[in-house]
């Protein structure tokens, strides 16, 4: 009984203590909130040092519990990093075409050509030996045969097909491509010729012309300027051939349009009634001087010992 | 010497077991500890150990509610199970009695948490959740009581010098 009687006054004390406890927390009192940060800052350096023990084990469990979502995880990203790197290339693509279209832009502005733009959608076979490159619009967009056809550095070619959505453009490196010439700043005219390379045959008319390397080439221009229309850069001059007693002199000429990087071109559709003359003539880039210092020594009177 | 082994298991749970994140909200190895003394011990020492494991679980700072709460919850809880269970042979003297009372019991304590929560206002979560959580507590218990048992037992009677070591 006495021991009954002893339970119950434990039991009842201990009672009462726990709903004191509550009653001074419900009250704000802060002497239970000293208690809970004290026991939160002697718990913290056992719970860090659990916390570096166990981060391994956690892993390891955690990788072997999301195993499957894991690896879909990492199927997920690594479809995603390949689909941003093909991005980054498409975008990078899509700079060098913005870049070529602004060059090409310029060109027709200073010239006065209304043309229209189109993206190079193949590269023609060369089973034939021929040059030629498909382009991405065609007679819906105004497009003809005999069409001149510009890059941003010069003449790319010639329309030779046309079909309502895409045209056949006949590069200016085809063997069979030939075009009036004229050598900028002066008069002389020629027939340039294509080699299937990036160089090209300049025949000119007459045997007297004084041409020399470094000479650059414009486009003559055709009658109500189709196929080819005036001033339209194409190329420098590499090399001349002074044989006596040649009818004709040849010379070989660089074109400045780059055959296998073409990813924009224009086609002129109209030229204005004045032919632009020297105007679109590549501008040479300007030397820039390197500052040297010089020195000047004078000998001292007496030679030292 | 039964103060000390209190506070060691405290630390093992604010350290390691908290630390884990097991599904379904996992175990607390101070309440099986608790739980399963009680279980071994008289009516009077179940109750004061009963309120020192709910006064260090008021001292956790995962404890979402006023200081107190656990004491109370934890002081009642261990003075009726140890009421109910001390003395009888089908309880103490069966490992697995032990385990089932442990579980049971530690079902029966998250429930009273609950009930005494509402009433002093403390938001729980939802129904869902708090069920999943109950399960879940439930099931760890089960799985890390068979584990633990003989080690609380073991130090149960080394303690209080019984012969209750399974």
């Amino acid at each position: 009984m006495r021991n009954g009687g002893r339970a119950r006054l434990l039991l009842v004390t201990l009672i009462v203590t726990s709903l004191f406890l509550i009653t001074l927390d419900l009250r704000g009192v802060k002497v239970i909130d000293g208690f809970k940060q004290a026991t939160q800052t002697v718990m913290s350096p056992f719970q860090r040092a659990g916390s570096a023990v166990l981060t391994p084990v956690k892993n390891f469990l955690s990788d072997v519990t999301h195993l499957g979502r894991t690896r879909n995880q990492i199927e997920k990203l690594e479809a995603e990093n390949a689909k941003l790197k093909s991005e980054l290339i498409n975008r990078k693509n899509a700079d060098a075409q913005l870049e070529q279209l602004k060059d090409i832009l310029d060109l027709a502005g200073t010239a006065g050509y209304k043309i229209v733009n189109a993206k190079v959608i193949s590269q023609g076979s060369s089973q034939s030996f021929s040059q030629t490159v498909t382009i991405d619009i065609g007679s819906n967009a105004g497009v003809k045969k005999n069409m001149t056809v510009l890059s941003q550095n010069g003449i790319a070619g010639v329309v030779k097909d046309v079909y309502p959505n895409s045209a056949l453009i006949q590069l200016a490196s085809d063997p069979s491509f030939r075009i009036g010439a004229r050598i900028a700043g002066t008069q002389q005219i020629g027939i340039l010729t294509g080699r299937g390379t990036q160089s090209a045959s300049l025949q000119l008319l007459d045997n007297s012309t004084n041409v020399k390397e470094g000479d650059i080439l414009l486009s003559r221009g055709s009658i109500a300027n189709r196929p080819f229309v005036p001033g339209v850069p194409l190329g420098y001059v590499t090399s001349v051939d002074n044989s006596a007693g040649a009818i004709a002199q040849t010379a070989t000429i660089r074109y400045y349009t780059s055959f296998s990087s073409l990813g924009v071109v224009a086609i002129v559709l109209s030229a204005s009634g004045s032919n632009p003359g020297d105007a679109l003539v590549p501008v040479k880039p300007r030397v820039t001087p390197i500052p040297t210092v010089t020195v000047f020594v004078t000998p001292s009177p007496t030679p030292t010992k | 010497m039964a103060s000390t082994v209190l506070l060691m298991i405290y630390v093992i749970q604010e350290s390691v077991v908290s630390q884990l994140r097991l599904p379904g909200g996992g175990f607390s190895i101070l309440l099986i500890f608790a739980l399963t003394w009680a279980v071994l011990s008289e009516t009077e020492v179940a109750a004061v150990i009963g309120f020192a494991a709910g006064f260090l679980m008021d001292l956790s700072q995962t404890a979402a509610g006023p200081f107190g709460q656990w004491t109370l919850i934890m002081l009642l809880a261990g003075y009726a199970i140890s009421y109910i269970g001390f003395g009888d042979d089908n309880v103490q003297a069966n490992a697995i009695g032990i385990i089932f009372f442990v579980v049971i019991a530690n079902f029966l304590v998250e429930v009273a948490y609950l009930a005494t929560a509402a009433l002093l206002g403390v938001s729980l979560g939802s129904f869902v959740q708090i069920l999943i959580t109950l399960v879940g507590m439930s099931i760890w218990t089960l799985l890390i009581s068979p584990l633990m048992l003989p080690a609380f037992t073991r130090l149960h009677a080394m303690i209080f010098d019984s012969r209750s070591a399974l």
